[in-house]
């Protein structure tokens, strides 16, 4: 043993390391806390999610809430940990409700901030156009769009958080049969891609009620006049419309330019027709008075009482999140896109913090019943990728709105 | 029957307002060359100072007073457009940046009125009582909107006609060079020019703000089809920009009736192909001797 052995070891006694000694030690040390370090670097590293959701132009009110829900929700996640120790980190793009504009948006999501999950688009139109540079890069989405294209073939590793076409049909169909007593009803509908799906599965839920189709008739979002439409399916002389809208405003102008040609008829509305706040003040809370429309069910009551405390919760941290936007959002919708960031990060959880596409799929199809949001018990599975079934939804008198949004069930009567 | 002449009233109510948006065109084009991209968006302006500023318990004078007062601000605002517009031009024909200017214009309106109100439509209420037309009760804005424009068309040719000023700026859009070289002060004119476009176009989007889709993203609607009005009119003819937007406005609207919706936009672009094949000069346009 050499002189400097000994004295070595005498240091370690009493933790005094001069020399080479302590810089073996040192280097030893280093070396572990870096072994250690190394991994937790790793995992430290963020989660990109890209979001896509129409932030100017037509959409832009949609836009908004999609936007307030997953900021609400990544900062809430972020907050409580992250996914699986890794913190969101959000990159918005615009699509402008534009499939061009939302091809060109994913690219960049893709290629250039290389995002690891995607939520949105919404608009059919735009969701369609993207769906395929989604697929190739093998990233999971959450889409909220209600096109019936959207097969699990067509769209295999995104979820939609919206109503499809064919579910609102059968809703719509039932409720002018069952509550307006109609034999037969005019169609009017946006010129969105989902509304030109969902004509095709009005007509195919008429027919199969037993009741006829005696016109269909469109107009282009945003229109402010929709006389010559409402004009031309009175001379049908329908006992019920039914009314396939994308939103408030537009509703809002359909029920004015009722009012105005004096055609007093009862309206089975689409998830659109619910979001009444805008056609409100386009059209007067008189003109919903013999309209129905659909929302997710967990946000209707029969006593226009308060909501249950979870979504309470949800509706305040809304409000304090962003208190001026709060005022206009619808809070049904603005949950959707905070749950759509909550199911994935439930999935990457379940599956050991992997992002692949195909894997995240699988769990979702097997897994999203037992998915415990604002809006609970999904339901897609590999014959389908609509979150959302018929029994997540009800028919609402768009006009009877209390606390957050929550609406009153027309079967309440 | 009485359909049809809904659809006609109808038609002729909205078709003024493609009218005034035409004419506003014409306005500055005469004197510039220009044509103003942002004019669409400006009487969407007009149409958002209604919303913020109109009581609902106005009476007639306070509508009038409010009428004047947008048209007046957006003329303001469209003084600052226009000296933007044409400060990187020696000539505004000799070169084509109006074109981004006045695009970009009407890109950063849309991102303002997105920012400031949100992405909902605005309403405007109408002060006036509608009235009952064939059955129907219609908005008393598809009458405002056919006597603004008429009275907007008359306005310019007395002022072109019995004004020195308005002497002067037809003398520009008859020969830019040759009223420069006879002193006309050109740039001040042209501006001017903008300024009476702002004026029209900003007190009809307020005077008709109850029949307008007053939102972020609904100007485009009206710049199309006020731009298909004006070439079917014939660039430069105010005369035919009060024609050629009764017809858009009309027969998108017999379009949307009698064949669908979804057909509307295209009848009207189908008008426009089919005149500018018969008469490329539009309606009531001058064919022009050029030198060669």
């Amino acid at each position: 043993m050499t002189g400097s052995d000994k004295h070595c070891r005498g240091s370690f006694a009493r933790l005094d390391l001069p020399g080479l000694c302590r810089r073996a030690v040192l280097f030893v040390g280093g070396t572990l806390l870096a072994a250690w370090l190394m991994p937790a670097q790793a995992s430290a590293e963020p989660i990109k999610i890209g979001m896509l959701a129409p932030l100017s132009g037509p959409g832009a009110q949609i836009g908004e809430s999609a936007q307030v829900g997953v900021e609400y929700a990544t900062k809430v996640i972020n907050e409580a940990g992250g996914i699986g120790g890794r913190a969101i980190q959000l990159v918005i793009g615009d699509s402008q409700a534009n499939p061009t504009a939302g091809v060109s948006e994913v690219r960049r999501l893709i290629d250039h901030e290389q995002v690891d999950l995607v939520i949105g688009p919404t608009y059919s139109q735009v969701t369609l156009a993207v769906m395929p540079l989604l697929i190739d890069a093998d990233i999971a989405s959450i889409n909220v769009s209600g096109t019936d294209l959207l097969t699990p073939e067509a769209a295999p590793y995104s979820f939609s958080m919206l109503v499809n076409s064919r579910v609102q049909a059968e809703l719509m169909v039932r409720d002018a049969k069952e509550r307006l007593k109609a034999s037969s009803v005019a169609i009017l509908s946006d010129s969105g891609a989902q509304a030109k799906t969902a004509v095709v599965e009005i007509r195919n839920a008429v027919a199969s009620s037993g009741m006829t189709v005696t016109g269909t008739q469109e107009y282009q979002y945003g229109a402010s006049d929709m006389t010559p439409q409402l004009l031309d399916l009175r001379r049908g002389n329908p006992d019920a419309l039914i009314l396939f809208a994308s939103t408030g405003d537009d509703t809002g102008h359909v029920l004015k330019g009722l009012r105005e040609i004096g055609w007093k008829i009862g309206v089975s509305g689409s998830y659109g027709v619910a979001l009444a706040g805008p056609g409100i003040a386009i059209a007067g809370k008189e003109a919903y008075e013999n309209v129905a429309g659909i929302n997710y069910r967990s946000w209707t009551s029969c006593s226009n009482g308060s909501p249950d405390p979870k979504m309470a919760a949800f509706i305040e941290g809304v409000r304090e999140f962003r208190p001026a936007a709060a005022v206009r959002l619808p809070f049904n919708y603005v949950s959707l896109w905070y749950d759509g960031v909550f199911l994935l990060r439930q999935a990457v959880e379940a599956n050991e913090g992997s992002t692949d596409g195909a894997t995240l799929a699988k769990w979702i199809e097997q897994n999203s019943s037992s998915f415990d949001g604002i809006n609970p018990g999904l339901s897609a599975s590999a014959d389908t990728h609509f979150l959302i079934g018929s029994a997540n939804l009800a028919m609402v008198h768009p006009a009877e709105t209390g606390e957050g949004g929550v609406q009153k069930r027309v079967d309440c009567e | 029957m009485d359909e049809f002449f809904i659809i006609v009233i109808r038609g002729i109510g909205i078709g003024a307002v493609y009218s005034l948006v035409a004419i506003s065109f014409n306005v500055v084009y005469q004197s510039s060359g220009i044509l103003n991209f942002a004019q669409g968006h400006m009487l969407i302006l007009g149409g958002v100072f209604g919303s913020m500023f109109l009581p609902p318990d106005a009476g007639v004078l306070t509508w009038l007073a409010l009428l004047i007062a947008a048209g007046l601000s957006i003329a303001l605002l469209m003084v600052v457009q226009g000296y933007i517009t044409l400060l990187p031009l020696k000539s505004s024909v000799e070169q084509h940046s109006w074109l981004i200017t006045t695009l970009a214009v009407s890109v950063i309106i849309s991102a303002l009125i997105l920012i400031t109100k949100g992405p909902f439509a605005l309403v405007v209420r109408d002060p006036f009582p509608p009235f009952r037309a064939f059955g129907i009760e219609t908005p008393a804005a598809y009458a405002i909107a056919p006597i603004l424009a008429i009275a907007a068309c008359l306005g310019l040719g007395w002022f072109h006609r019995h004004t020195l000023t308005g002497l002067a700026m037809s003398a520009i859009s008859q020969d830019l060079e040759a009223a420069r070289a006879a002193g006309i002060r050109v740039r001040r004119l042209q501006i001017l020019s903008f300024a009476i476009s702002g004026l029209i176009v900003g007190a009809a989007g307020f005077g008709v703000g109850a029949i307008l889709s007053i939102s972020p993203s609904s100007p485009i609607n009206y710049v199309l089809n006020g731009f298909v009005a004006a070439v079917i009119g014939g660039i430069g003819s105010n005369a035919g920009a009060l024609v050629g937007g009764a017809m858009v406005g009309v027969l998108s609207m017999w379009a949307a009736y009698n064949v669908g919706g979804e057909y509307q936009n295209a009848v009207s672009l189908a008008l426009l192909v089919v005149i500018l094949m018969a008469r490329p000069q539009g309606l009531f346009g001058r064919v022009l001797a050029r030198q060669v």
